[in-house]
């Protein structure tokens, strides 16, 4: 986005010019987008009004948007949705408060790795629906099973990004803060924080993934009947076949929704990564 | 191993006629120092009973071949190395860790890669240990990016400059905090052949001027000569000193009317250099050989 740029005197006689960027630039990857869905949903239209498939299991693409439409207008998809995604966001946030500082101490602690990484480690390979029926066992059907599920899920992959991040920093970048005197705690949070920025960043990116398959398995098997889980389930059984893929887009939206959100979360938090190619 | 001048080891003896009025700045006694491996219990010895004394307002290079323990030494000076044998001291006293009379510049530039080139300066000047009071910070890094010649950067990020220019913020963020030791790792060694003698130029102004001491690595056998008051010759590894060599050329040594560089004396001093240095590099070939 540099529309324009001023030419400091540099007193390397080095030449800066101003450019021009067009201001539809920005518009262009937009409407790209826009036109790709279209063509999309036209072709889906077609393959379905042309019953190769029985429309059972692949409706029309304008029958799918009306159930969304009408799901929104009667009142069955709001509450179900904003369950979800409450529920998504607090299991996420509980995991980044816990993840983040417990891998950060992890990478910076010899001690801390060694106690805790065997169970990290197992947690973080354990298939998750595998915990599925203990925690019915301990909490139930209710809110809370589903919220433990998101926060198992998401936790761990943050832990040991944190953790990565804190062992990849440079000892050179370490060296130069001990030289120019930073004391311990300074080290940590000018060089070793903001070295292991990207690495949380990406941590919480891949939270999110496994978050959302945490939810929608704590969904789908625990029973609690509700959420975006709860919808496909009841669609499933209802053979309602338009409902099902209009909740399947729903939840397309939101995880591509977040991902672009912790994107826009990374240019700020890391400029530095990679400004020209943004 | 040709012949050793007795400088090169100086015993008590020796260091007391060198100068008895003042102890030396930085003096290295009977040194070893080396890296374990722990996973297969070896030990890399990379230096080897170096006995060095360095003067306050010297200007000392050193020179070897690649792996020979250049930065090993400087490490030792700087206190992030321990050494297995003998002493590392500055004024007097046993290093034991880094501290502000003693600022680096690093081979690999080590700047913070998301500060500007302005706040990584600051970086020195901002800490607990060499803190420099807010009015002043902005004022000082100003004059030290006019001294290496990069004002108008200040708003750029390391990734956006070149490597020589990545090297002279590295070189502003050590001359900022004016330290008493100046520590340099082969700081022009990604500097073309015309910013690198500019630059020279520049560093033996500033060291004129602020009278700092110098331990300066380099791989280039003319800018040894060119800045320092004495140059040790380090042979490969297990490093050890094999010779000092006193550099009497007059300063300054890049003023116009100067012609240091066509000296009679600059090319005695070049091939008793080079002929030391190639000797250094057979060597390695045909231990290698004979392996
Ligand atoms: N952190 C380390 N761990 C293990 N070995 C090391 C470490 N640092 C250096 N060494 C080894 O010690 C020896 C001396 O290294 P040093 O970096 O001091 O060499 P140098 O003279 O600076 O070389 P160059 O001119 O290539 O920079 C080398 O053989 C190197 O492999
Ligand atoms: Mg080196």
């Amino acid at each position: 986005m540099t529309e324009t740029i001023q030419s400091p005197a540099r007193t390397d006689g080095q030449q800066i010019e101003t450019i021009e960027v067009s201001k539809f630039a920005r518009f262009k990857s937009v409407g790209i987008t826009v036109v790709n869905l279209t063509i999309f949903f036209t072709i889906w239209e077609l393959v379905a009004r042309a019953e190769v498939i029985n429309s059972l299991f692949f409706p029309r693409a304008t029958d799918m948007f009306a159930a969304l439409f009408n799901g929104f207008a009667d009142g069955t998809i709001w509450p179900q949705l904003s369950h979800s995604l409450t529920n998504f966001l607090i299991g996420l946030a509980i995991s980044a408060v816990i993840g983040i500082p417990v891998g950060l101490l992890m990478g910076a602690s010899k001690v801390a790795d060694l106690i805790l990484s065997p169970y990290v480690w197992a947690m973080t390979s354990l298939p998750r629906v595998a915990l599925i029926p203990l925690l019915i066992l301990i909490m139930g059907f209710g809110n809370s099973m589903q919220l433990t599920i998101i926060v198992l899920s998401a936790v761990f992959p943050i832990m040991v990004n944190c953790m990565a991040g804190v062992k990849t920093v440079e000892p050179s970048l370490v060296r130069a803060g001990v030289v120019f005197g930073a004391s311990r705690p300074q080290i940590y949070l000018k060089v070793i924080l903001p070295y292991t920025l990207p690495f949380v960043i990406s941590g919480v990116n891949q939270g999110i993934a496994r978050g959302l398959v945490g939810m929608l398995i704590g969904e789908l098997l625990g029973g609690g009947g509700n959420g975006l889980g709860f919808l496909l389930d009841r669609a499933g059984e209802q053979f309602d076949a338009p409902m099902l893929y209009a909740t399947l887009i729903l939840l397309a939206v939101m995880s591509v929704g977040l991902v672009q959100a912790m994107r826009w979360l990374e240019q700020r938090a890391a400029p530095w990564r990679d400004i020209s190619r943004a | 191993m040709g012949q050793v001048e007795a400088r090169s080891a100086p015993g008590a003896q020796h260091a007391a006629d060198e100068r008895p009025s003042e102890p030396a700045l930085i003096e290295a006694a009977h040194v070893t120092a080396g890296y374990d491996n722990r996973r297969e219990h070896t030990r890399l010895i990379a230096l080897r009973d170096v006995s060095l004394q360095v003067r306050r307002g010297e200007f000392l290079a050193i020179v070897g071949p690649s792996g020979c323990g250049k930065t090993t030494f400087i490490n030792l000076i700087a206190g992030f190395v321990k050494p297995l044998e003998g002493s590392v001291r500055v004024r007097g006293e046993e290093v034991t860790g880094p501290g502000a009379d003693r600022a680096m510049v690093f081979q690999d530039y080590a700047l913070l890669p998301w500060r500007t080139v302005e706040r990584n300066i600051r970086f020195a000047m901002e800490n607990r240990r060499g803190h420099v009071p807010k009015a002043e910070q902005a004022e000082r890094a100003a004059r030290a990016l006019r001294l290496v010649g990069l004002t108008g950067f200040e708003k750029s990020y390391p990734h956006e400059l070149s490597g020589g220019m990545r090297q002279r913020v590295g070189i502003a963020r050590a001359l900022v905090t004016e330290p008493e030791i100046l520590l340099m790792d082969e700081p022009f060694g990604a500097v073309d052949a015309m910013t690198r003698e500019a630059m020279q130029a520049e560093l033996e102004k500033i060291i004129a001027e602020t009278r700092q001491t110098v331990v300066f690595i380099t791989h280039s056998i003319d800018e040894a000569i060119l800045l320092a008051d004495r140059i040790v010759v380090i042979s490969k590894r297990p490093g050890t000193i094999r010779e000092v060599i006193d550099v009497d050329l007059p300063r300054p040594r890049f003023d116009e009317q100067s012609d240091v560089q066509r000296s009679p004396r600059f090319g005695e001093i070049r091939s008793h250099l080079w002929s030391l240095l190639a000797d250094e590099a057979l060597g390695a070939k045909q231990e290698g050989a004979t392996r």
